[in-house]
């Protein structure tokens, strides 16, 4: 073994995996401390989630069809958005992309058994539904209202439904702790021998990445949602003006997390364009080390940019302009990234799959999404365009073309090492071009309807469709185009059903990736790693050999795509 | 272990940066120099139909600002995606390509990536630069104003008050009024929750936060009529929290100002609405309506429509006047009456209410849920 | 590879115990990924601490007034006498902590429990000490939902007395534990963490006595 290869591992023989093997329906399945079953148990509680905030997307978007709208009342539609925005982000996009992305390819790529903590991880899961179950009990007692970033005093003013509300997120940000610590541990310590820090795939590093931000930042929305939930059931005075406690107070509090909150969603992502990229273009990722150091740049500067949302809220001036700063300071990092995914694509053999697809989608939106966020840090701009449209183009550019849509990339990716299937290329050309279409359509023209004057939250706007005839028309046509995404998800679900009989065998690499989980069966054995590997370089050189050794399965040294990808043709056997 | 059997694959790679690359860059090049000369020099609402003029000294800069940032904003989109699809075109796998065919092996380019990493700083830098122009204009760049109004957020409703004027002006039909070419300062703060006051011709919004005051200054540029919006969740009626902002030459704005004196001292203040009393209010109903409303659905008439629900009901969301079910609306059918197809609203006079009585009333109908 | 691993982690304390007994390369690893996993719960912990710190800072240092009025009446300072009486109790039962550990370590068990039980009894002491302290400040007139200087001051110590709670109960948990003969001279991570959350908790106390007792 080389110089250099200090991670050891536990368990040197699959019979060391380091818990035994499950019996019975409940530990297999339910109670199970199996990474991937975990992960899949979190990919199923989320989609199930996102069903329901899709849901409530779409009657959002049906009661602003007439600046009047009457689907529903006023107080049903406020409970609307705020359920939306709620579930997406602590329901939906974090459990998606850290828990259900995290949990199954992080241990497979670093070369691991399982995580360092399987029962915490386990814990971890079983707390989300609940946190789930809490949320929409909100609606048993009146609904919360005050939307997703539940700003007191208004906030207060829901009473039972908002301390659920509170206490909700507060399971999730447990949970969301217990997971970042989990993977922290997990990369620190248990990576396979010789799998340096710059040997790591990059989806790790933003894993790691992710991880850090969710042990730390989380536990800050756990104080202030518990500060908040003191005081709605004992009325403790931390954010009461009347009794000296300060509005603004929980403002900080909240987006001290929220917005590390907002990398948590799109770090995974970046991290799965960075696998699929290369894999696709049939390249070595260009500047490995200047993507992988801009996740932790991000992840550092993210906790020191927060107050970008409460440019107009109160805050002092020369605050204003520090986080102004340091806000645009974090654009050079990402930029780096995306010059770099860019220039991995230059002088490749590009693969048009459904994965790819998705990831160079991902390129275009979330420039697109990132620029606009230059456009909200600049304090002046902002005071223009804080509390409006504009904002919701911004975040919806970030969250659906960025987070969602670097998770849709993954799931055609990872779901032949997950099942053993391929899915279908055709039902997934079809849903990406669905998606990526509907998706501009319905955010783009959100952009100049904020910046005329349409403010966010709105459950009529019959003022601002008064002085902007226009804007029923492009309400009208955002709502008809979101439709297209509500149709992509769910071919993409039924691809994916639909695959599990009928798609073609995957083999054990599809793809002709390089990372360690493309070297082991799919689905992979429950101990992972008959032998646990060792890496001698990084995985993305497509010129060289595999650089492993000790493993599983003779797989090709050059591995090649397989087949079926490269024309629809049955897989070769055993490859 | 096999790592020694397939053979090394083979590298395709094109000649220089790619066919077409420099044509194609010149071409993106032109795009945004063209583009960039459009926003920098075509006014604003060229490009954006429904983009308002600025009216205050302080938007005129926001504007300068924002048409900055969509110059070298649009620029970088456009590079971007301009060579995602390039590549994706140029670079994309042929049909009967050998299956091992791998792209040009390039690990990194130090030089580029210095200048990817340079550029962007360097603009960002600049703006960087502008935006704190702006802010420093925005922050202490009025002189001292030569008038400080107050406006404060209510549920759901601003209020506006004037120096000099004892009551102030509650009723969202009156106006905040302006003058044109005086430094203003705007207090804002709010009486119950967090709401924010923005007119989108002002470009400037701030947060009226309950206990803390904040301030706005400019000075008003150009005449006209604007509309008043907030933009912080502030509860159901936040949506039809409007208001509205005439600005007017100062002369115009004196005299209005005199006029509100007068009223102000003649002890006539408008209707004080948020001094209604819910539980007053019902015992006023059941002697002076009850005869002709019930507390029912809309379709519920005696001989005027049921009241219940009235500000929020799906049903029937505008009140019979076809306005926004708001406590001024409300207050107004109650002042002046209505004649409808349903029938014959009696005014104030005839129902014999007081201004109290009103308030008492619209606050006891918008309780009703 | 065995050999590195086994002997790697083997600086300090260990040391001391290896002359006694071999340590057992899994075990070594295992112990050190729960370790990372302990100090990576503490550092979190540290955070909720500090959230609900800024709260306090924020909201003393933008009151016009510190203590704060309620009505008329300004509230009074807290008894810093009294206060510092008893994080020497709780300092003291940090001490007791380490010398039950060091004595683990060595194998003198007798010693072990004494020590543990000082520092169970220290740790119910600063308890007591606390809710003394606690009546006091009530009858001062800070109350916990009157005004935000008892909200900080409630909460934050109330939060820390939750902890040297859970910290009393682990202890006579670990104790128990260790009667049952878990743990050996060379494997012993529980006493190991829960001297870690000892000493934890102490910190807290510091930064906590000082913003409320002395600034
Ligand atoms: C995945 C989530 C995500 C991501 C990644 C981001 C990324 C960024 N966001 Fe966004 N943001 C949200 C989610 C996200 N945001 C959400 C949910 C809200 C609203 C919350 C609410 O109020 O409900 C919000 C709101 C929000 C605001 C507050 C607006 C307001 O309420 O007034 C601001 C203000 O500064 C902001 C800025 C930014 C910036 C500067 C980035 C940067 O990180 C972007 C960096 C990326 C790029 C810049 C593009 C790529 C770079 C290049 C191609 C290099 C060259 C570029 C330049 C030189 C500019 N965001
Ligand atoms: C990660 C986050 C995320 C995602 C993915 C989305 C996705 C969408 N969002 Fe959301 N949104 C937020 C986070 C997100 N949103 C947040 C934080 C807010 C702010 C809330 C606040 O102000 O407090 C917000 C607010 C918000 C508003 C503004 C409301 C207002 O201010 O008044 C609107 C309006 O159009 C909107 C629309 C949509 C739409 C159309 C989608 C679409 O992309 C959704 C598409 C549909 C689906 C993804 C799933 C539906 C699929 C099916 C129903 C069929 C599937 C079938 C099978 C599985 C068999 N969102
Ligand atoms: C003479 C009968 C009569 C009396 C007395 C009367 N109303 Fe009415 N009211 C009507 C009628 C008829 C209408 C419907 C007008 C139309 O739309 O044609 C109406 C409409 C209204 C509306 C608008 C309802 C909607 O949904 O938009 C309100 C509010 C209202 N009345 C309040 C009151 C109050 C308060 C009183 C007591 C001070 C009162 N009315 C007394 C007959 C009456
Ligand atoms: Cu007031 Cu929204
Ligand atoms: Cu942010």
């Amino acid at each position: 073994m080389e110089a250099g290869t200090t991670a050891p591992h536990v368990g040197h023989d699959p019979h060391d995996h380091i818990h035994p093997p499950p019996e019975g329906f409940i530990r297999k399945y339910v109670f199970s401390l199996d990474h991937k079953v975990i992960a899949f148990q979190y990919f199923i509680t989320g989609l199930l989630f996102m069903l329901i905030a899709g849901s409530f997307a779409e009657l959002i978007r049906l009661q602003l069809w007439e600046p009047n709208g009457a689907i529903m009342s006023h107080n049903a539609y406020d409970t609307m958005f705020t359920i939306h925005g709620t579930a997406m982000v602590w329901l939906v996009v974090i459990p998606l992309v850290t828990g259900a992305l995290g949990n199954f390819v992080m241990p497979l790529q670093i070369g691991a058994r399982d995580v360092a903590f399987p029962w915490l991880n386990m814990l971890s899961f079983w707390i989300l539904p609940v946190a789930g179950l809490t949320l929409f009990s909100t609606f048993l007692a009146g609904g919360a209202h005050a939307g997703w970033t539940e700003y007191p005093p208004i906030s207060l003013a829901d009473g039972t439904a908002g301390a659920l509300w509170c206490a909700a997120i507060f399971l999730v940000g447990i949970s969301s702790t217990i997971t970042g610590l989990n993977f922290m541990v997990t990369i620190i310590k248990m990576r396979a021998p010789g799998m340096t820090w710059t040997r790591m795939p990059l989806f790790i590093w933003a894993s790691f990445a992710t991880a850090f931000m969710n042990m730390f930042a989380t536990v800050a929305l756990s104080s202030a949602l518990f500060a908040l939930f003191l005081e709605h059931v004992f009325n403790v005075p931390f954010f009461d003006a009347n009794r000296g406690g300060s509005a603004v107070l929980y403002e900080h509090m909240f987006w001290f997390y929220s917005h590390p909150a907002v990398y948590i969603f799109i770090l995974p992502a970046f991290g799965v364009i960075s696998e699929i990229l290369p894999v696709f273009a049939r390249k070595p990722i260009f500047g490995y080390k200047m993507i992988a150091f801009s996740s932790l740049a991000i992840a550092i500067l993210s906790f020191a940019v927060w107050a970008h949302h409460m440019f107009p809220s109160g805050i002092s001036p020369w605050l204003q302009l520090t986080f102004m700063i340091i806000t645009y300071a974090i654009g050079v990092p990402t930029g780096i990234k995306v010059f770099s995914w860019i220039a991995t694509l230059w002088a490749g053999r590009i693969h048009f799959t459904t994965a790819m697809l998705y990831a160079m989608g991902f390129l275009i939106t979330f420039t697109f999404g990132g620029i606009t966020g230059i456009f909200l840090a600049s304090v002046p701009a902002d005071f223009h365009e804080h509390g409006t449209y504009f904002v919701v183009a911004h975040f919806h550019y970030v969250v659906a073309g960025g987070a969602l849509m670097g998770f849709l990339a993954a799931i055609p990716y990872w779901y032949p090492k997950a099942t053993g299937r391929l899915m279908s290329e055709r039902m997934g050309r079809w849903s990406f071009w669905l998606f990526f279409i509907g998706f501009n359509a319905t955010f783009f023209p959100m952009h100049w309807l904020g910046l005329e004057g349409m403010p966010r939250r709105y459950a009529s706007y019959v003022a601002f469709a008064t002085g902007n005839p226009d804007a029923v028309f492009w309400n009208q046509f955002e709502t008809v185009f979101s439709f297209l995404m509500v149709v992509s998800i769910g071919l993409l679900a039924w691809n994916m059903i639909w695959s599990i009989r009928h798609g073609k065998p995957a083999g054990i690499n599809p793809w002709g990736a390089r990372t360690l989980e493309w070297t082991i069966s799919s689905p992979p054995p429950y101990y992972n790693f008959r032998k646990i590997p060792i890496v001698y370089d990084r995985p993305y050189d497509f010129d060289k050999p595999l650089p492993y050794r000790n493993l599983d399965n003779d797989i090709d040294a050059y591995p090649e795509p397989s087949p079926v990808l490269l024309r629809q043709e049955p897989v070769r056997a055993g490859a | 272990m096999a790592q020694t059997t397939a053979p090394q694959p083979q590298q395709i790679g094109p000649k220089g940066m790619g066919p077409g690359f420099w044509p194609y860059t010149i071409a993106l090049t032109v795009l945004n120099v063209i583009f960039a000369l459009l926003i920098l020099f075509a006014p604003l609402d060229f490009i954006m139909p429904g983009w308002s003029h600025p009216v205050t000294d302080r938007a005129a800069d926001i504007d300068g600002l924002f048409k900055f940032m969509s110059v070298f904003g649009f620029a970088i989109f456009c590079y971007v995606a301009g060579y995602v699809a390039y590549f994706a075109i140029v670079f994309r796998r042929r049909p009967g390509e050998p299956a091992g065919t791998i792209g040009v092996v390039v690990h990194d380019a130090p030089k580029l990536e210095f200048w990817w990493t340079v550029i962007p700083s360097v603009l960002l830098v600049i703006l960087t630069g502008l935006s704190i122009v702006v802010w420093y204009k925005i922050q202490f760049g009025t002189g001292a104003p030569a008038l400080t109004m107050e406006v404060i957020g209510h549920q759901f409703y601003f209020e506006y008050r004037y120096p000099g004027l004892k009551g102030s002006v509650y009723s969202q039909t009156d106006a905040m009024h302006l003058p044109i070419g005086k430094p203003v300062r705007i207090l804002i703060t709010s009486a119950d929750v967090i709401h924010q006051f923005w007119a989108p011709e002002i470009r400037l919004k701030a947060a009226a936060v309950p206990g803390l005051v904040q301030n706005l200054n400019f000075t008003p540029t150009a005449p006209g009529t604007f509309d008043v919006a907030c933009s912080e969740y502030c509860g159901v009626d936040h949506s039809v929290m409007q208001g509205k902002l005439v600005i007017e030459s100062a002369d115009k704005f004196e005299k209005w100002l005199a006029a509100q004196k007068q009223r102000a001292a003649a002890g006539a203040h408008p209707i004080p609405l948020a001094r209604g009393n819910a539980a007053s209010g019902k015992a006023l109903f059941a002697q002076k309506c009850s005869a002709c409303h019930a507390i029912a659905p809309f379709d519920k008439k005696i001989v005027g429509p049921g009241l219940a629900k009235l500000t929020d009901d799906p049903q029937h969301p505008t009140l019979v006047t076809g306005k926004s079910p708001t406590r001024d609306h409300i207050a107004e059918i109650l002042e002046n009456g209505y004649t409808g197809p349903i029938g014959a609203m009696p005014n104030r006079q005839a129902n014999g209410l007081s201004d109290q009585n009103i308030a008492d009333l619209v606050a006891y109908l918008v309780s009703l849920k | 590879m065995a050999t590195a691993v086994a002997t790697a982690p083997l600086a300090g304390h260990e040391a001391v115990a290896a002359r006694y007994l071999e340590v057992d390369p899994v075990y070594a690893e295992t112990r050190s990924i729960r370790l990372l996993g302990f100090v990576f719960f503490l550092l979190s912990d540290c955070v909720l601490f500090g959230a609900f710190i800024f709260a306090y800072v924020y909201l003393r240092i933008s009151a016009p007034t510190w203590p704060p009025f309620v009505g008329n009446h300004r509230l009074p300072w807290f008894d810093t006498a009294f206060a510092a009486l008893n994080s020497i109790v709780l300092f003291g039962s940090g001490v007791t902590m380490h010398f039950a550990l060091e004595n683990w370590k060595h194998l003198n068990r007798q010693k072990f429990y004494r020590w543990l039980i000082a520092t169970i009894i220290l740790g119910l002491g600063f308890l007591l000490g606390q809710a003394h302290e606690w009546t006091g400040v009530l009858r001062g007139g800070v109350t916990w939902p009157g005004s935000t200087m008892g909200a900080s001051f409630f909460t934050l110590t109330g939060m820390h007395g939750f902890h040297v709670f859970v910290g009393v109960c682990y202890l006579t948990v670990l104790g128990l534990q260790a009667r049952r003969g878990i743990y050996t001279g060379s494997k012993y991570f529980g006493l190991t963490a829960g001297t870690l959350y000892w000493h934890f908790v102490d910190v807290i106390w510091v930064v906590l006595f000082t913003l409320f007792y002395v600034w």
